[in-house]
C-alpha cells in the first residue's frame, strides 16, 4: 500500500518560492528595470524572476505599466520613439538588452500574441509555416508536420485539419487566435507572450483559449496581460499587480486572490476606489 | 460593520448586497440568542408555555439561514468575490451553519423543560442555569466580536470555551454522583445531561466562529491550532 500525507493529496502542485528560485527554475529574471517613455517614467525598479514552465499574469488598472512591461520581454518597445529603458531582463543568465544580443533571434525565442487576433491574408497552413519559412526551412515534410504539431498544440487541428489551404481570415475571431498562437509556438519558442489574448472574443472563445493556456504551460513559459481579474486567477500560477508603473504585489495566484498582503491589492481585486 | 469595509466599492450594489446580508446574520444572531436565553429560563422556571414557544421559533432560524445562505450563492456568482471580500462570505457561509446548529441546541434545551422536573431537581436546574448563564455570555461576546468583526476580542472570546468545558466536566461529575446515590433519579438526570452536553456543544460553535472572524479579518485559518 502506497502512504500518501494529506499535505501531498492537498499540495498537488509543488509551489515555486518566487523570492528564491534556483536559476534553473528561473525562466526570466527581470532586475531594477526602469522604462522612460521621453520624461515620462512609465516603470518603476522593477524586479521580478518568472519561473519556468508556469503561468505568470500581469494585472492592474489601465496605463499601470503591464504591457509595457510585457513588451520590455521581446524588446517590442525598441520600437517606440523616445523609450529609453535601464536595469536587466535575463533570459538564460543573459541580458537581453546587450548591445550585440540579436534581437530577431530573442523574439524566436520570446513569441507573442497580441490583444486583437492578426493574421496574415494568407492561408492557414501559410499562417503557422510562416515564421519556418523565414528562417529558411522549405523542407514540406517538415513544414506539414510543424503545422499539424502547432495546430494541436493550439487545441485547432479539428476544426481546420480539412481546409488548412483557405484563408485564414474566413476564420472565427477565437479560432483566428489559436492560429496566431499556433503560429507563435510553430517555432518553438522558449516563452510565449499573451497581450489581453482574450479581450476581442466571446466567453465561450475565451474559455478554449484559457484552457489552451493550461496546455501550453507544459511546454512553454507563458506570460499574459489581463484586464480580466478572474481569468488571472483562473489560468495564472502566480500574479504580479502593478499601479502607476510599480510592481505592488507579486506572489502565487491563490494566495493573492484569497489574502493579499498589499492594501492596494485588496482594493483592486475587490473593486473598491483606490 | 466598519472592519468589514464594505461601503467602498465602486459597485454601489455590490455594497448594499453586502449590508444586506450582513444585516441578516446579525438578525440571526439576535434570534439565536434570544433562543437560548428563553430556553435556559424555561428549563429554570418549569415554563411550558415558554419552552413550546422556543421549539416553535426555531423555523424562523432555520428560514434565514437558507436564506442567507441563498443570499451568499448569489454573491458568489454574480460578483465573484475575492481576497476580503471572499473570506467574508465564507465567514457569513460558516457562521450561519453554527449559528443554526445553537438554535437546535437550544430546541434541545427546552425539550426538557416538557419532561417533568419535580421541585427535587431544584438544585441540579441550578447548576445547569449557572453553566448556562455563562454559555449565553460567550454567545453574546461572539455575536459582539462578528458585528464589530474585532479580532482582538475574538481571540478573547475564544479562550471561555476551556472554562466551559472545565465546568461541563465538573457538572458532569456531580451528576454521575447523583445517579450513584439515587439511581431513581436516573431519568431525570438524563435529561439534564443532555442539556448540559448542548450547552457545551454550543461553546463549541461559538469558537467556531471566533475562528471565522479570525479568519476573515487575518486570512489565516485558526481551526485545530492556537488562534494567536
Amino acid at each position: 500500500m502506497i502512504s500518501v500525507s494529506p499535505k501531498t493529496i492537498l499540495d498537488s502542485t509543488t509551489k515555486i518560492d518566487l523570492n528564491n528560485m534556483s536559476a534553473e527554475q528561473k525562466a526570466l529574471d527581470i532586475k531594477n528595470l526602469d522604462l522612460y517613455y521621453g520624461d515620462k517614467q512609465a516603470l518603476q525598479d522593477i524586479t521580478m524572476s518568472i519561473p519556468k514552465g508556469q503561468v505568470t499574469a500581469f494585472i492592474g488598472p489601465s496605463g499601470c505599466g503591464k504591457s509595457t512591461l510585457l513588451r520590455c520581454i521581446n524588446r517590442m518597445n525598441d520600437l517606440v520613439d523616445h523609450c529609453r529603458i535601464e536595469g536587466e531582463i535575463n533570459l538564460h543568465g543573459e541580458n537581453i538588452y546587450n548591445k550585440h544580443v540579436d534581437v530577431a533571434a530573442l523574439r524566436r525565442k520570446v513569441g507573442m500574441v497580441f490583444q486583437r487576433p492578426n493574421p496574415f491574408p494568407k492561408s492557414i497552413y501559410e499562417n503557422v509555416v510562416y515564421g519556418l519559412r523565414i528562417m529558411g526551412e522549405n523542407n514540406r515534410r517538415v513544414l506539414d508536420e510543424a503545422v499539424e504539431t502547432a495546430l494541436k498544440s493550439a487545441a485547432l487541428w479539428n476544426e481546420v485539419k480539412d481546409r488548412l489551404h483557405d484563408s485564414a481570415l474566413g476564420l472565427s475571431g477565437g479560432q483566428q487566435q489559436r492560429l496566431v498562437i499556433a503560429r507563435a509556438i510553430a517555432i518553438k519558442p522558449e516563452v510565449l507572450l499573451l497581450d489581453e489574448p482574450t479581450s476581442a472574443l466571446d466567453p465561450i472563445s475565451t474559455l478554449t483559449i484559457e484552457e489552451l493556456i493550461n496546455d501550453l504551460k507544459k511546454q512553454f513559459t507563458v506570460v499574459i496581460v489581463t484586464h480580466n481579474m478572474q481569468q488571472a486567477a483562473r489560468v495564472s500560477d502566480q500574479t504580479a499587480f502593478m499601479y502607476m508603473g510599480e510592481l505592488i504585489e507579486y506572489s502565487d495566484t491563490n494566495t493573492l486572490f484569497t489574502t493579499p498582503v498589499k492594501k492596494k491589492t485588496e482594493d483592486y481585486i475587490t473593486g473598491r476606489y483606490g | 460593520m466598519d472592519n468589514m469595509n464594505i461601503g467602498r466599492h465602486i459597485s454601489g450594489q455590490f455594497n448594499e448586497d453586502l449590508e444586506r446580508v450582513i444585516n441578516h446574520v446579525m438578525q440571526m444572531g439576535g434570534l439565536v440568542e434570544k433562543q437560548l436565553s428563553d430556553a435556559l429560563t424555561s428549563v429554570c422556571d418549569a415554563n411550558e408555555d415558554l419552552a413550546k414557544k422556543v421549539l416553535k421559533s426555531d423555523e424562523s432560524i432555520n428560514e434565514l439561514e437558507v436564506s442567507i445562505d441563498d443570499e451568499c450563492t448569489r454573491i458568489i456568482a454574480k460578483r465573484q468575490p475575492a481576497a476580503g471580500d471572499l473570506r467574508l462570505i465564507m465567514a457569513i457561509v460558516k457562521t450561519i451553519a453554527d449559528l443554526e446548529r445553537i438554535g437546535d441546541e437550544a430546541q434541545k434545551i427546552a425539550q426538557v423543560a416538557l419532561e417533568s422536573l419535580t421541585k427535587d431537581h431544584k438544585e441540579l436546574l441550578l447548576n445547569l442555569d449557572n453553566l448556562g448563564r455563562r454559555v449565553l455570555e460567550y454567545l453574546q461576546l461572539t455575536l459582539d466580536a462578528f458585528t464589530r468583526m474585532d479580532v482582538d476580542s475574538a481571540i478573547k472570546a475564544h479562550k471561555t470555551d476551556d472554562k466551559i468545558d472545565r465546568e461541563y466536566e465538573a457538572l458532569m461529575r456531580q451528576l454521575m454522583t447523583y445517579m450513584m446515590e439515587d439511581p431513581r433519579s436516573i431519568p431525570q438526570i438524563m435529561s439534564v445531561i443532555w442539556s448540559a452536553r448542548a450547552l457545551e456543544r454550543i461553546g463549541d460553535r461559538c469558537q467556531n466562529i471566533c475562528e471565522y472572524i479570525i479568519y476573515f479579518v487575518k486570512g489565516k485559518v485558526v481551526r485545530h491550532s492556537s488562534p494567536e
